[in-house]
């Protein structure tokens, strides 16, 4: 019988409120090492808002979040997210802010905290080369933030995530404006990461041919946890039916 | 117009002039540090509000009979910690809170001065500011905001860079938000007291909001931009020095006017293509 990997997230009874409104109430799942886990879910679910406040963007009511075996709280998030990598959603870079992709995907090599600017500049340098050539954007390195496109922008930010070895990574709805081909290249990096470097991811898509196709387990919720499982469970028409509405079918 | 150069070299070599330069290089170069992230965060009116909250504070001392060079700088902090926490609990535009907020504290010092029957502060130089009556007290207190702000912005820099980018993106990695807001506004309302004695109140502002624009205009790459910044609002702050020196002008609307004019000279620059690579 297989060792099952010991969890890198665990989510008990979560429930967090937007203002008066439960927007996710009571989930618990939990997220093995290596693993892609989709969360998936209409408009309005609670997928983000599960998402934002497992990595402490935004406080939850009652529950227990734990990453990589300890609870995550006020005092040991700070240190435990240092090997999360998030892509948001909507990640807009102002136009006015200079800086230039080098300069975005070194943030995110370099460890947070007080340390000389110039220190271990060659390690970043080279580091952020790997990246931008892993997500297949070594000609962008020196351009500035604000000339990128959409799809640009989703692979810098990618390299962003990639540029130092982290545990997990999660991303919301990161292949939204990717073309046919850049989505698909998308994936495959993200079972390289998985497979070839042990990286655990949990994204949030609407893609469900892409979960089927690519993810390991996938949870369905609607404020409330439906259905967990793997892809051929959760994904079954009987359960899209009742999440998305009747005729609902892949 | 006859420019009397002997009189010019006289006047380098006064005391009083000196300790105007060096303390507008050390101010300037403040001002343009903490101005580059000021702009970048949208906070340019911060400054503003500031500046004119320090009649209020003024007006407090004139009442409480407490200096306004003692009651200025804890009054600006504190009140720049408040605005902070304002700022975070309203769901207002940052703006329109800031004016409100600056308009309250004009009317309320207008308000408390007219109590006041004889008021001998000197109410013009708070409004404008006397470059060339800084102190050597005043020059090692400037300096050591300088380091202090070197050090901070050096030692925190790409923290700095991400929380500029993307507040969430630091804050998953995290970064304490509110630690390193509170620090900066710190920073800034020191610097803002600070240099309220050499420009005054209705330009004080500038010192934060030009040096970093001009520097934005021809920089592409955030490190460059930060240095650039700095070095105009140093450059701008001893050339505007010299020139009201030359030709009889008042200093600190002559430094601002320098501010403007580089200004002005980076918009027509190409781009910034040069500088930024």
């Amino acid at each position: 019988m297989p060792a099952i990997a010991a969890p890198i997230l665990t989510v008990d009874q979560l429930t967090v409120r937007r203002g008066s409104r439960t927007a996710v109430h009571n989930v618990s799942f939990s997220l093995p090492a290596g693993q892609d886990m989709a969360i998936v879910g209409p408009n309005g679910a609670g997928k983000s808002t599960l998402v934002q406040a497992i990595l402490g963007l935004l406080p939850y009511h009652s529950g227990e979040v734990r990453l990589f075996g300890q609870h995550s709280d006020a005092q040991s998030a700070p240190l435990l997210r240092q090997d999360v990598a998030y892509l948001p959603q909507n990640f807009l870079a102002d136009a006015r802010i200079p800086m230039t992709v080098m300069e975005l995907v070194g943030l995110g090599w370099d460890r947070l905290g007080l340390q000389l600017p110039w220190v271990g500049w060659r390690d970043r340098r080279n580091a952020v080369r790997e990246a931008l050539a892993q997500v297949e954007a070594s000609h962008l390195h020196n351009q500035s933030l604000s000339s990128l496109s959409g799809g640009e922008m989703k692979r810098v930010l990618l390299a962003y995530c990639l540029v130092r070895p982290r545990k997990l990574l999660v991303l919301d709805e990161a292949p939204a404006g990717l073309d046919v081909n850049g989505e698909a290249e998308f994936y495959a990096l993200l079972n390289h990461l998985k497979q070839d470097q042990g990286w655990s991811i949990l994204q949030i898509s609407h893609d469900l041919e892409m979960v089927r196709a690519n993810c390991d387990c996938v949870l369905c919720l609607n404020q409330q946890l439906l259905k967990q499982g793997s892809p051929e469970e959760v994904l079954h028409p009987d359960i899209l039916n009742a999440v998305y509405g009747v005729g609902f079918a892949l | 117009m006859d420019i009397d150069w002997q009189n010019f070299v006289q006047l380098l070599q006064l005391p009083f002039m000196q300790r105007a330069m060096l303390g507008g290089v050390l101010l300037g170069t403040t001002g343009g540090l903490l101005g580059s992230l000021t702009v970048l965060r949208q906070l340019s009116f911060f400054g503003d509000a500031l500046g004119h909250s320090a009649l209020l504070g003024i007006s407090l001392g004139v009442v409480l009979g407490i200096s306004p060079n003692v009651i200025l700088i804890p009054f600006l902090v504190g009140f720049a910690i408040a605005i902070t926490i304002l700022l975070e609990k309203t769901r207002l535009w940052n703006d329109a809170l800031l004016n409100i907020v600056y308009s309250a504290s004009l009317a309320l010092s207008i308000i408390i001065l007219s109590f006041v029957k004889e008021y001998q502060g000197g109410l013009n130089q708070l409004l404008f500011g006397d470059i060339l009556a800084i102190r050597p007290g005043d020059l090692v207190f400037n300096g050591m905001l300088l380091a202090s702000c070197v050090v901070y912005l050096g030692l925190t820099l790409r923290t700095q860079m991400l929380l500029t980018v993307n507040e969430s993106l630091a804050k998953v990695r995290g970064v304490a938000i509110a630690r390193q807001r509170l620090a900066f506004v710190v920073l800034l309302s020191l610097v803002v007291a600070v240099a309220i004695k050499s420009v005054g109140v209705l330009l004080v502002s500038a010192f934060i909001v030009i040096p970093a624009c001009t520097a934005r205009l021809v920089s592409q790459r955030f490190s460059v931009y930060v240095v650039l910044s700095a070095l105009c609002g140093g450059g701008c702050a001893i050339s505007g020095v010299l020139i009201s020196a030359l030709f009889d002008l008042p200093s600190g609307p002559t430094i601002v006017m320098t501010q403007f004019c580089l200004f002005l000279v980076a918009m027509v620059f190409p781009k910034g293509e040069a500088i930024a690579t």
